[in-house]
């Protein structure tokens, strides 16, 4: 309300200072000619100090008199025959008219097509301030925290891992990285940094983050997750004894209705070794969520036109399904997002955004990809709308 | 709140341009003192609305507002201060709201310091640069608008571009802008004229200042552009002949011309439909300059965003605007009288040849860079117009004009003698050869063309220092009255001479920083050392560090003479987190007017990393001489008195054929 009421007053301000010129009376319009005689009186003003100063002679002076004076009298006389009309006494109401009803609509109109009335300033401090459980919010604060001290070794473990949710890799890395050099390395830490670094490099498991699980495993020899990584990295490079030996190690000292048991019997069976009975299998490569591989990609371009929709879709479909089991894919939803309103299907595609927002609250990303494609953010302002 | 009430001045500020684009011309038509009275109030009320408008834009980037979506896109918290406040034109949106706040500022200036113009001028200047304003507004509102918003509210922002994390962003766009803004109130008075259908000596008059202004201020933001893309971008050049770099200068260049003739105008009423189209003509290559820059065109630093409906929104305002002033002018220039006669040889011819070579100068310019863009629109075939091709014809243009310059000053108005002014003028033609000759033996060691450059900057500085030398009269009335007679000269000669000067400063830079200056490209490991410009400079290292939004890469050198360290360089690369993007930082050192730059390249295996060193000898001497014309540009900007063309005392002897001006 406090909005509409400076809004109010800044019209009015508006349409009194322009209509100001039309309520002074009798204004009497000075002659049109006035200020080019004023200029020319000025020139001659000057003719005469440089005359008088030696800086032109006087034949010079008496030439440029004579030019001037022309001019003068050129502009003096087309003056005195304007200024034998009399000005006319004018009505101006249907002009104050115009000029008071012109900024109200125009503003009131285009403001109300083009601006959000209903939402407050939100400055940054003020929202830090007082953050609730805005996950965005809360690692700002703390990112700000350790802007100003970045030894706080505590800080950066806190942070790691919601870094390494939220798939800002590079951060998390760095987080990880910080924490360790601060605190000391724990195995958790350093298996946090080894799937950071994993992830970075789309499931890869790299020499560096094989070392890194490996040293995670000799700070705590039971852990199944470092182990699992390091075998992992074994069969990635190929080494399918040293592999093998791994994952049948976890199976041997894990209880067998671990949930991790199933994923380790694949390995087990896939390099080579013998299993106790679990069939159903499921996928167990990390591919990167939703992205078509080499062979798809060359038979899309073999497709007709209702074929390659048809791929398009189940493409779309799968990166659904993906994201329902893995939600910690900022990228993917804002591609699904994306691909549904390319598809026509607005509601999905609200669906799909509802579902990221809630999974990463206050993104800017799909925020401005929702403004972008036209769809409506629900749950706007946490804090509640103040006007 | 705040952001909303910004929104809302904006849309407002559009309500009163239209207000003030129609009446005020009716107003001046029938002679209605209160509907001419209300283009000055109501250009200070959108003056105040704009400004409020973009100040509240501000207080969003200063308070990290990130619900505003042009500040998430923009900024970053953590970025220090004086960036989040140049950040607010470091984007399109907020530099169409800079450039608009500044068209504004100027209408404002026009309807307070035109209190002595006519009635119906002033009204339909007013009206002119209200139609330009609501096109602006319309083309912000419409297609840039900053002040959408986001919601839910983002917790941190996009960051700047980090080659815009300078404070050459603070400095360089306001700058340039006043110039490109500047010369709408010419624009404006030259439509407005053509209405009227009246135009005199007593317009030239009124126009100077503006021209003026707009003039300095585009030649201190152009200098500034030219700097900072030397020391930022890392490539050791200083102008690029880039079609964004020409966006600026084309205006510059008709400016130019036009500051000159309308100096015949003022003095002799003659040159006057020349120099209303000239005004049209400079306005209209600044806005073709932003639409260069603006529509995504061109890729560069400069073109933030492209975005094709932008693009055809300023074609539009481009073709309103340019083409109608154009129509206008067909329409009513044969109705305007024509003024007054001069011989060729006369301060006034000289001026003509200034005019000639700079317009056809800009139309060389104009076409290097329009054709690749034409050629790749009509076949798709890409090519690029670069230094060669101005260097031939841009080149070889100039130098004429820069011989001539001097000669100007010193002509006599209406008639003017050649020979005298020659006799004059040869001690210092011999000066300037000579110190040409002493420079090039100092440097030692560039091809013969480099004697001539640098006569040629010498010649220009030299040239005005006789001008001074020839009103003083020193030869004949000695110092002491010579200097009471400088005292007595009107501020505008001053500033005439030291324009000139600065013109010949900065030719001097171009042609040494070119002939003698050297480049070398090595890898250096630590400890390596190499020489450049008597110098040699000892690679010392790389260290880590860490600013407040990037991480950096900083190699050290040592640079020594004669065996003894006299000064440090550092050169980083630079990594800005937020947005992971690389910058190169290069190394400067100054030694009086020269600079040893230095920039890092990528590093090898084996611990070496490529390094460029440049010798740039005399290079500041390019910036400073834009420096001192732009002091010249305010010196003549201070001067309010009129002075007038006074016939030669030869005038019975001679007779040279008079010819009409136009």
């Amino acid at each position: 309300m406090f909005l509409w009421i400076i809004l109010a007053l800044l019209t009015a301000a508006v349409a009194a200072v322009l209509i100001m010129p039309f309520s002074r009376r009798g204004m009497a319009a000075p002659s049109s000619h006035a200020g080019e005689v004023e200029v020319y009186r000025d020139q001659l003003k000057e003719l005469e100090r440089d005359r008088a100063q030696g800086l032109i002679d006087a034949q010079q002076a008496e030439y440029a008199r004579a030019e001037i004076g022309r001019r003068l009298l050129a502009a003096a006389s087309e003056d005195g025959a304007a200024s034998s009309e009399a000005p006319k006494q004018r009505s101006h109401a249907l002009v104050a008219a115009i000029v008071t009803v012109i900024p109200p609509i125009v503003g009131l109109c285009l403001y109300l097509t083009l601006g959000n009335p209903n939402l407050p300033d939100q400055p940054l401090e003020a929202r830090l301030a007082n953050p609730g459980n805005n996950i965005a919010l809360l690692v700002a604060k703390a990112e700000r925290h350790l802007a100003q001290n970045p030894n706080d070794g505590a800080g950066w473990d806190l942070l790691a891992p919601i870094y390494f949710r939220t798939m800002r890799l590079g951060d998390a890395e760095m987080a990880y990285r910080n924490a360790i050099r601060l605190l000391g390395a724990s195995s958790e830490r350093l298996a946090g940094l080894g799937e950071t670094l994993i992830a970075t490099n789309d499931g890869i498991v790299t020499e560096d983050a094989r070392s890194v699980f490996e040293e995670a495993v000799k700070l705590d020899p039971k852990n199944p997750r470092s182990r699992f990584y390091v075998g992992l990295g074994f069969e990635q490079a190929g080494r399918t004894v040293e592999a093998r030996a791994a994952f049948e190690a976890i199976a041997k000292e894990s209880p067998p209705e671990a949930p991790w048991m199933q994923l380790v019997n694949q390995h087990i069976a896939k390099n080579g070794g013998t299993v106790a009975p679990n069939p159903d299998t499921d996928t167990g490569g990390v591919p990167a969520l939703g992205n078509p591989t080499q062979e798809d990609m060359a038979a899309a371009g073999a497709m007709t036109q209702s074929d390659r929709q048809a791929m398009i879709r189940g493409m779309v479909d799968s990166l659904a399904a993906r994201l329902k089991e893995d939600p910690n894919n900022l990228e993917g939803w804002v591609r699904l997002v994306r691909s549904y309103s390319v598809l026509g299907e607005k509601e999905k595609a609200e669906e799909a955004l509802k579902s990221g927002l809630k999974q990463f609250p206050s993104s800017g990303e799909l925020v401005a990809l929702a403004n972008e494609i036209g769809l409506a953010v629900e749950g706007s302002t946490p804090n509640g709308v103040t006007q | 709140m705040i952001v909303e009430i910004g929104h809302y001045a904006l849309v407002l500020a559009l309500a009163a341009a239209l207000i003030l684009a129609i009446l005020p011309v009716i107003g001046a038509r029938r002679g209605d003192a209160a509907m001419m009275a209300l283009a000055t109030t109501g250009t200070l009320a959108t003056f105040w609305l704009v400004a409020l408008s973009f100040a509240a834009l501000t207080w969003a980037y200063v308070v990290s507002d990130f619900s505003v979506r042009n500040v998430w896109e923009n900024s970053h918290s953590l970025m220090p201060l004086i960036y989040k406040y140049s950040g607010v034109w470091g984007n399109h949106e907020g530099s169409m709201m800079l450039w608009l706040l500044i068209l504004v500022f100027f209408s404002a200036l026009v309807a307070v310091f035109g209190r002595n113009l006519p009635d119906s001028l002033k009204a339909n200047v007013l009206a002119v640069q209200a139609w330009i304003t609501a096109a602006f507004l319309l083309f912000i509102l419409l297609t840039s608008n900053p002040f959408l918003r986001l919601d839910p509210a983002p917790a941190e922002g996009q960051d700047l571009n980090p080659v815009l994390q300078d404070f050459g962003l603070a400095v360089h766009p306001p700058l340039l802008y006043l110039g490109y803004v500047g010369f709408s109130v010419c624009f404006s008075f030259a439509v407005a004229a053509l209405i009227e259908g009246r135009i005199d000596a007593a317009w030239a008059r009124w126009v100077r200042p503006w021209t003026l202004g707009a003039w300095t201020f585009l030649t201190a933001g152009i200098a500034m552009g030219s700097y900072w893309a030397y020391y930022e971008l890392g490539w050791g050049g200083w102008w690029f002949w880039d079609p964004v770099e020409n966006a600026s200068f084309m205006p510059w260049l008709a400016g130019t011309a036009l500051l000159h003739s309308a100096l015949v105008m003022e003095k002799r009423e003659a040159l006057k439909i020349w120099t209303v189209l000239l005004a049209i003509m400079t306005f209209s290559l600044s806005l073709l300059g932003t639409f260069l820059v603006r529509s995504g065109v061109l890729t560069s630093v400069h073109a933030f965003a492209t975005d094709p409906t932008r693009g055809i929104f300023i074609l539009c305002i481009l073709a309103i605007f340019i083409g109608g002033a154009f129509i206008l002018f067909a329409w009513r220039a044969p109705m305007l009288k024509a003024g007054g006669l001069f011989a060729p040889i006369s301060r006034e011819g000289a001026l003509v040849l200034n005019n000639l070579i700079l317009t056809v100068a800009t139309a060389t310019v104009l076409i290097g860079t329009l054709y690749p863009l034409i050629l790749e629109t009509l076949t798709g075939e890409k090519i690029s117009v670069g230094a060669p091709f101005f260097n031939m014809t841009f080149g070889l243009l100039m130098l004429p004009l820069l011989v001539a310059v001097p000669f100007g000053p010193l002509l006599a108005w209406k008639r003017g003698d050649l020979l005298g002014a020659l006799q004059r003028l040869y001690l210092f033609a011999a000066l300037a050869l000579v110190a040409g000759l002493v420079f090039y033996y100092v440097q030692n060691g560039g091809p013969v063309m480099a004697i001539f450059g640098l006569a040629l900057g010498f010649w220009g500085m030299f040239g005005a220092v006789a001008d001074l030398w020839y009103r003083g009269n020193f030869s004949k009335v000695g110092l002491v009255v010579g200097f009471r007679r400088l005292a007595g000269l009107p501020r505008s000669v001053f500033g005439t001479a030291i324009a000139h000067f600065g013109l010949g400063v900065t030719v001097l830079g171009i042609f040494s920083a070119t002939l003698f200056g050297t480049e070398t490209v090595v890898e250096m490991k630590p400890r390596a050392t190499v020489d450049a410009g008597g110098y040699s400079l000892t690679f010392d290292g790389m260290r880590e560090a860490v600013g407040p939004n990037f991480t950096e890469e900083r190699g050290h050198f040592t640079v020594s003479r004669g065996g003894v360290a006299i000064a440090d360089v550092w050169s980083s690369k630079r990594l800005y987190t937020a947005r992971r993007m690389p910058t190169t930082e290069a190394g400067i050192q100054t030694f009086g007017l020269s600079q040893l730059y230095v920039s890092l390249g990528d590093p090898m295996e084996g611990g070496g990393i490529v390094v460029r060193i440049w010798w740039k000898p005399f290079i500041l001497c390019i910036w400073g001489g834009a420096l001192i014309m732009m002091a010249g540009g305010f010196v003549s900007l201070s001067d309010r008195r009129l002075r007038v063309g006074a016939p030669s005392r030869k005038a019975k002897t001679v007779k040279a054929t008079l010819e009409a001006a136009e």
